[in-house]
């Protein structure tokens, strides 16, 4: 603005200077004077050609000036024009503007927070490793501690064990009552403490074989001595696309075919072994409870043995099982409760459909029946239903099948014929070569 | 959405089929419509007398629930009359103590399938005389005739007459005897399976 003032008078002296600066007036003179005036005159013509060029020089200096000022106030008006335009362009604008900038005020703000709670979460994650790692620090010493401190047990009791054994061979003759006062009492057999010796699990206490679950199956042949599939156990259990079986230890393994991992346990009563296989040496000191004893003479030639809710009749000589009574009526039953091992469901597939678990109840089996389990006291409810030993193709028709027993439903198409007899089992009818008496093939599934 | 509907319609089909298999886990399966008249409607535990001794001795031990089940069964129920002339724990089977041997009793009375009396008179004809029959408690019985009647015998010798055979229910099959037969105590005869 004061620029514009400025130049503004510049130009107005610009303007008044030339009239100012005119050449003078013609005044009236005498003679006298006359040379007097020439001579003046003369010297005022000097003076005034010189003043014309003054004035000239001057009436140059004033148009050179005034082109200064004009081409400033050209300038200025240009500087103007552009600050005009600046102010328009910011006055169209400023919303859009300030928007933007508090948007990224804010975008700024928010990021900013963002790292700071990431650094406190940061922080409290390191501070919960440390203490996690500490804690874990302090199980392992007292896992240690325990570890140690079972150990000192374990010689102690395995000496004093030792000594009970060393005196017990000495004597000839023990009777039978004191021999299992002597196991009731804790001596260790087989090298198992007391708690396990009753168990057909032996040294592998529950909590040891759920620890194979997950394990390929080369660590659990290296941990369990495996055998054969019992007969009985695999027709309830055959082999499937997905899964196959391993046995030992008085649990039923079922492994993963496409992973070989063992996915879960089947915990069984007794030891799922059948009449003609030999009696695992491993057991041959499982007594009789005895409020079996008088249901099973002891002689020179029967040896009873019970595991878990099975009595193995065994001939003395050559240890090969003559006999297997599942003990529905004996060991387990109605009101009794349920062994912890049989965590798993484990109901064969037949039945599966039928019996699944619920809230109210579960279903477990163990040979010889499906039980069903109330899940809060672990206490047998009810026999869900009652199998029988279960026939396999290619075995002989067990005795007892002589009569047929098809379910109604399949009697049409199931009838016994000179070439063909049909024989109903668990769940399934099959097929019996009369000429063989071989089971032929399973021809039905009565259940699904 | 179309193909949203019809699967989630399929899922509560699913759903609701799966709730009437939990609910009918004690109930006898479906059967064909032949199958089913020639069954009848009641299922073994129904159709016996629930004042009778058989049905008391089976609920003490759990075994009711059974005979309700899909089964199928035969079941020998020997008549409350029998049941008086027995002692021991059959006696008594409010007591918890003789739940076991009242367990091996009856289930020395169930045998696996629907074994009709023309079917067991059958296998007596094929048998020379008699026929060996598997019970559920792993044990067997021993089916001979005494004219037209069937006797059954156990493995101590007792013997049981079928006196009302072929009681049909949808999980199987009922004959009342008139004895009780007494399961083996030692070594007796070896299981089916």
């Amino acid at each position: 603005m004061t620029r514009f003032i400025l130049a503004a008078g510049v130009a107005a002296l610009a303007i008044t200077a030339p009239a100012a600066s005119a050449p003078g007036d013609d005044r009236g003179k005498t003679r006298a004077e006359t040379s007097k005036v020439e001579r003046a005159g003369k010297a005022r013509a000097q003076r005034s050609e010189t003043r014309a060029v003054r004035s000239d020089t001057r009436a140059r200096r004033v148009e050179a000036r005034s082109d200064r000022v004009e081409t400033r106030r050209a300038g200025a008006e240009r500087r103007f024009a552009s600050v005009q335009e600046r102010r328009a362009d910011r006055a169209d604008r400023p919303r859009e503007l300030r928007a933007e900038r508090v948007r990224e005020q804010r975008a700024d703000r928010i990021r900013d927070r963002v790292d700071a709670r990431e650094r406190v979460v940061e922080q409290r994650l390191e501070t919960r490793g440390r203490i996690a790692e500490q804690r874990l620090d302090v199980r392992d010493r007292r896992a240690d501690r325990i570890e140690l401190r079972d150990g000192r047990r374990f010689k102690g009791a395995a000496a004093r064990n030792e000594g009970q054994l060393r005196a017990l061979a000495q004597r000839d003759v023990i009777p039978l009552r004191e021999w299992d006062d002597l196991v009731r009492g804790g001596i260790w057999l087989n090298g198992c403490p007391p708690g396990l010796a009753k168990k057909p699990v032996a040294c592998m206490p529950p909590g040891q074989v759920k620890n194979l679950i997950g394990q390929p199956v080369s660590v659990l042949s290296s941990q369990v001595a495996l055998q054969p599939l019992p007969v009985r156990l695999s027709a309830l259990y055959p082999d499937t696309d997905d899964y196959y079986y391993r046995y030992g230890n008085g649990y039923m393994y079922q492994v993963n075919r496409s992973n070989d991992l063992v996915s879960s346990l089947l915990p069984l009563f007794g030891l799922g072994l059948l009449t003609g296989q030999p009696f695992p040496t491993a057991y041959s000191n499982y007594y009789l409870p005895t409020g079996l004893q008088p249901f099973y003479a002891n002689s020179p030639y029967d040896c009873p043995r019970y595991v878990n809710g099975y009595v193995y009749e065994i001939d003395c000589v050559t240890g090969v099982i003559e006999d297997v009574d599942p003990l529905l009526g004996y060991g387990y039953g109605y009101g009794q409760m349920m062994p912890l091992t049989y965590s798993a469901y484990n109901v064969p597939y037949q039945y599966r459909p039928l019996y699944f678990d619920t809230a109210d109840s579960y279903y477990r089996y163990a040979p010889g029946a499906i039980y069903q389990v109330d899940p809060t006291t672990s206490l047998i409810t009810a026999v869900a239903a009652l199998l029988t030993g279960g026939l396999n193709v290619g075995q002989p028709l067990p005795m007892g099948y002589s009569a047929y027993n098809v379910p109604y439903q399949y009697r049409a198409t199931y009838y016994d014929t000179p070439d063909a007899w049909y024989r109903y089992s668990n769940g399934y009818v099959y097929q019996v070569d009369p000429a063989t008496m071989l089971v032929t093939a399973i021809v039905a599934s009565a259940l699904t | 959405m179309k193909t949203t509907l019809p699967l989630s319609l399929c899922a509560a089909a699913l759903a609701l089929a799966g709730c009437g298999q939990g609910d009918s886990n004690n109930a006898a399966t479906a059967q064909p419509d032949a199958a089913q008249e020639a069954a009848g409607d009641k299922t073994i535990a129904a159709s016996l007398d629930q004042n009778g001794r058989f049905v008391q001795a089976a609920k003490a031990v759990g075994l009711d629930a059974t005979l309700a089940g899909p089964g199928p069964y035969t079941v020998l129920v020997p008549t409350d009359e029998a049941f008086g002339k027995v002692q021991g724990a059959l006696a008594d089977p409010a007591n918890p103590e003789n739940r076991a041997e009242i367990t091996r009793v009856l289930t020395y009375h169930i045998l696996p399938g629907v074994v009709l009396a023309e079917d067991i008179s059958k296998a007596i004809d094929n048998g020379d005389g008699k026929a060996i029959l598997a019970t559920m408690g792993g044990e067997t019985l021993t089916a001979t005739k005494e004219g037209d009647a069937i006797v059954l015998t156990d493995s101590a010798g007792g013997k049981a007459k079928v006196a009302q055979a072929d009681v049909k229910a949808t999980n199987g099959v009922v004959h009342h005897v008139d004895a009780v037969l007494a399961p083996p105590t030692g070594s007796g005869d070896k299981p089916a399976g």
